[in-house]
């Protein structure tokens, strides 16, 4: 089987690996080996492509490969058939060895490792970058984007039951980090805890979340991390292939299926490729293991096309995307007043009805999220690179509460948000041992509301210049970079007395600073520091929130004179890795001035429905620190040992409490076994993980309407394999999460005041890839 | 290619075009709140004498922003040891025509449940009327001067078993008393069972009673 599909490479290779067409100056070889990552053979036949370009070269029989390429920033993928592929950017300044190590598709190894002289490149290279990639991203398909990150140390959700969940990086969410799809920033209505993003991770082929203050590149807010979703490049080779993902889960009956075709044309049409993907999702009510949640159940339909056309020194992408969900709500948590809050935390268990079933009725969510990218670039001849992007974002959301008496149909609360971006990128070619890049970015948008009255109607102008350069020598890498932001923002709305609308009008602007260091002790042994500076401009909603959030009867009170956050962040990196060790270490500490949260006062405030507490935006000063610590070990090539740490401590300096909803300490460790091949089953590995979450003691006095739950341990198992087929292969892989069915209830969940957390899920995942 | 480059720029000038034009948020819509429900009256007939009325009425006004900006209720005066027939009336004085929940609330009767809880004036004295549809939670004492009202709900709903509703009521009144009666309406989608806990609340208001 591995040799029809070899020749069918060949062929294509031989298609591709034309002379290239490149003058003496400024040019330089890249060569290297290919090799596989777990038995350290030679990979004859590989392809390394250089992307943008129609180059690229196949390795020869002992698995080198050398080819001409131009200087300064290059994309590279090196791909084989069953072998994840690696994708890395490179810059180029001098001639250069790279060696790849490709792993086979579903091996549990750890990360693809890049060794060389050249430095893998990164937006920000002196910043923690984690990617979620290849077997261990696949092990997260068919769960939201914000479950699938929290295998990555220092990452953990903000929930509202089992259907919305929100990333968390280094105790920060929401605003406070940002989330880019595909190169386009997330614009939606981010800033509530129930809203979770807009995002299907069937469109990615890595999660890259940088943990720290990210604003210099990618514009304020950014102040706790940004995620990155990240899809494949488009093919170059001529043909058409795809993949067909079906997952099937027994906890709320879970079924999703996405599938993908993708290919290029050759001849006339060389250079254009194409994209289009589709995920379908359903689930019902999810069981914890002592009863049902009523109407948690959810549907999701999200749809995207890709199409590029990519010449010589220019190129042209298109990206289209939708994201249609509709969210039930558990009814067990639907409270009226402040009374009812309290009823609900005294009861050991819900009252709702303990059922099965796929219907979503009152109250639910309905989002539907559209993205359109444009991407142009241009390679100058010197190496120097130019990129423009424009993107259209529309988000709709519609939020149904319980019929009310009045018997309207109608949502509760609709906004719509339509953000345009426009981001222009310059990266100046090597000059010597320096290389680095500049930009613009503009943002317009316009949001809309109807019904209940939460946020008001708005106009939002932001504008943002900076810069970055990189001194690379030797082992060290130094990097500084300043940015400015400017942002404006209107808002629109009535006046109770005169019934004239009112246009409040805010304006900020704000400087942000990075400097780092990287240090290679040897090729084992990596340090690295950096300092960051960024700010958070306040939100609509901290501004100008009037009203009770129904969720838990809270009054929340904005205040229009808000100053900017100011973020203070030092991290600091260690990676040690040789072929048996892999040690990741980060530790850090993020000072934020001006804190922007929810307090609550000791002010009630009336409803028809009875009391509600109310809590008044306020600021503060604020730290979080902690400590990131990832092991791999590996006492035999087929076992990996793997341990998490996460720990975290927020403390509120003006009032001399903690912050509350911080995340508790967290400990992930596991084992993994791979048997190899057996029965006719490939490359079959089983692991077993035990998670550990301690209980949160660091809880401010008197926030909380209710103590926080003690820690857990939950034991999860997984089995993985692959089958051949006639012409191809599908990887299955069987999983059992919370083995134990233990009954348990999460700090940072909004629903522990109501209910458990889900039992014990059986997941059935398959993957199959194909070639047309 | 010279034509990609081409449609290159058109496609650039269209979506630049297209991009700055709306101001759609320029128009506020007007809110409509979750609960818009404005007032809440109860009518009370001596079932002895068909002729003697008798009525309390609870407001809210709302701002703009669908928030109770103030509320105002009328207080209701029932004779010593009568018994009244009493109905529940909720209006939604914000739409036009006036919309008639009590109306609604018939119609999803086995949704909802009324409670009605007598409370003494001062929070001093804990005492409560001892035979009313009580709300959980409520202090209650047997001793002291307390407002001599018990409410029996005389309606029902059509779940099998059927259970009460409480949108008609009996009012039995005792002695000269006065004193406070909260009148709580529990919304119990799929769980109502005849108790107070099941569902959230969906209102919650109080009259002041005197008894003479």
């Amino acid at each position: 089987m591995r040799l029809t599909s070899l020749n069918l490479l060949l062929t294509f290779l031989s298609v591709l690996a034309w002379a290239p067409d490149l003058r003496a100056q400024g040019s330089f070889t890249l060569s290297g080996q290919i090799y596989d990552a777990n038995t350290h053979e030679a990979l004859p036949g590989a392809a390394l492509l250089i992307k943008g370009t129609s180059t690229g070269v196949n390795s020869d029989n002992r698995g080198s490969f050398s080819i001409e390429v131009k200087s300064g920033k290059i994309k590279i993928s090196c791909e084989f058939v069953g072998y994840d592929s690696v994708d890395t950017t490179l810059t180029i300044s001098a001639n250069t060895t790279l060696n790849f190590m490709l792993r086979q598709n579903s091996q549990q190894l750890q990360e693809v490792r890049i060794r060389g002289n050249a430095e893998i490149h990164k937006e920000i290279a002196t910043q923690n970058l984690t990617i979620l990639q290849g077997a261990d991203l696949d092990r997260t398909r068919g769960l939201s984007l914000g479950e699938s990150l929290k295998s990555i140390t220092g990452v953990t959700t903000f929930q509202t039951g089992p259907s919305i969940s929100k990333p968390i990086i280094h105790g920060m969410y929401s605003n406070r980090i940002l989330i880019l799809n595909n190169g386009v920033r997330l614009e939606a209505q981010q800033w509530g805890s129930e809203h979770a993003p807009e995002i299907d991770p069937f469109i990615a082929n890595k999660l890259e979340v940088i943990k720290g203050a990210a604003g210099i590149r990618y514009g304020s807010d950014a102040i706790g991390g940004v995620i990155l979703v990240e899809p494949k490049e488009l093919p170059n080779n001529p043909g058409m292939n795809g993949e067909v993902n079906i997952i099937g889960m027994t906890n709320s009956r879970l079924g999703a299926f996405s599938s993908m075709v993708q290919g290029a044309f050759d001849k006339k049409l060389k250079g254009l490729s194409y994209r289009l993907q589709g995920t379908y999702k359903v689930a019902g009510n999810t069981s914890t293991p002592n009863y049902l949640l009523e109407n948690t159940g959810l549907r999701e339909k999200d749809f995207s096309a890709a199409l590029n056309y990519h010449h010589k020194n220019y190129g042209l992408d298109l990206y289209y995307s939708i994201f249609d969900t509709k969210l039930g709500i558990f009814t067990g948590a639907e409270v009226g007043s402040g009374n009812d809050l309290q009823q609900r935390i005294q009861e050991p268990r819900p009252l709702t009805p303990s059922y099965f079933s796929y219907h979503i009725d009152r109250p639910y969510q309905t989002v539907s999220h559209n993205t359109l990218k444009l991407k142009s670039f241009y390679n100058f001849d010197n190496g120097s690179k130019i990129q423009l992007q424009y993107a259209d974002q529309t988000n709709t959301r519609s939020e149904y509460d319980f019929t009310p008496l009045n018997g309207r149909q109608t949502p509760e609360l609709y906004l719509q948000i339509k953000s345009q971006t426009l981001d222009i990128n310059y990266s100046h070619k090597q000059l010597g041992d320096f290389s680095g890049s500049f930009g613009l970015n503009g943002l317009t948008q316009g949001n809309v509301r109807k019904y209940e009255y939460l946020i008001p109607n708005f106009r939002n102008y932001g504008g943002g210049a900076y810069f970055i350069e990189k001194y690379s020598h030797k082992n060290l890498l130094l990097e500084a970079g300043l940015r400015y932001d400017y942002r404006w923002l209107r808002a629109y709305m009535l006046n109770d007395n005169t019934a004239l609308i009112e246009t409040p009008t805010t304006h900020y602007q704000a400087s942000s600073s990075t400097l780092g260091a990287l240090y290679n002790f040897t090729t084992q042994l990596k340090l690295g520091a950096n300092f960051s500076s960024a700010f958070r401009v306040p939100t609509v909603n901290e501004l100008y929130s009037n009203g009770v959030h129904q969720s838990l009867v809270s009054f929340e009170k904005g205040d229009p004179n808000l100053k900017t956050e100011r973020a203070n962040n030092v991290n600091v990196n260690l990676t040690y890795a040789t072929s048996r060790v892999l040690i990741d270490l980060q530790g850090y500490y993020n000072n934020i001035s001006n804190f922007i949260f929810s307090n609550p006062s000791n002010q009630i405030t009336r409803t028809p429905r009875g009391q509600a507490l109310v809590f008044n935006y306020t600021q503060a000063n604020v730290f979080f620190k902690g400590i990131d610590l990832g092991i791999t070990f590996k006492p035999a090539d087929s076992i990996d040992i793997n341990s998490k740490t996460s720990l975290i401590y927020a403390w509120n300096k003006t009032i001399h409490d903690y912050l509350i909803y911080t995340p508790a300490n967290r400990f992930q460790n596991s084992v993994s076994y791979h048997l190899g091949s057996f029965a006719g089953l490939k490359n079959i590995l089983i692991s077993a993980e035990d998670i550990f979450v301690g209980k949160q003691t660091h809880v401010p006095a008197g926030q909380d309407y209710a103590p926080a739950p003690g820690g857990y341990n939950l034991v999860n198992t997984h089995l993985g394999f692959r089958i051949s087929l006639r012409n191809n292969f599908a990887d299955i892989d069987l999983s059992v999460n919370n083995l134990t069915n233990k009954t348990y209830r999460d700090y940072l969940d909004r629903f522990r005041y109501f209910t458990d957390e889900p039992g014990r899920n059986f997941a059935l995942r398959l993957r199959l890839p194909f070639r047309i | 290619m010279l034509k990609l480059k081409n449609l290159t720029f058109v496609l650039w000038g269209t979506l630049l075009f297209l991009g700055g034009c709306t101001k759609e948020e320029q128009a506020v819509a007007p809110t409509i709140a979750n609960e818009s429900l404005t007032t809440v009256i109860l009518k009370a007939t001596n079932t002895a004498d068909a002729a003697d009325t008798t009525s309390c009425r609870y407001k809210f006004t709302f701002d703009s922003q669908g928030n109770v900006t103030s509320s105002d209720s009328t207080p209701l005066n029932l004779k010593a040891n009568a018994t009244y027939a009493v109905a529940v009336q909720l209006y939604d004085e914000l739409q036009s025509p006036v919309f008639d929940v009590s109306a609604e609330i018939k119609e999803r009767q086995n949704y909802h449940l009324f409670f009605f809880q007598p409370t003494p004036i001062s929070p001093a004295n804990l005492v409560t009327g001892l035979t009313s549809p009580y709300i959980p939670g409520t202090a209650t004492s047997a001793t002291g001067p307390y407002l001599n009202l018990s409410v029996a709900r005389t309606d029902h709903d059509t779940n099998n078993p059927a259970y009460e509703l409480g949108l008609a009521d009996k009012f039995t009144t005792g002695e000269a008393s006065s004193g406070n009666l909260e009148v709580v309406l529990r919304h119990q989608p799929n769980a109502k069972n005849g108790t107070y806990a099941p569902g959230s609340t969906d209102l919650d208001v109080s009259y002041k009673v005197i008894i003479k």
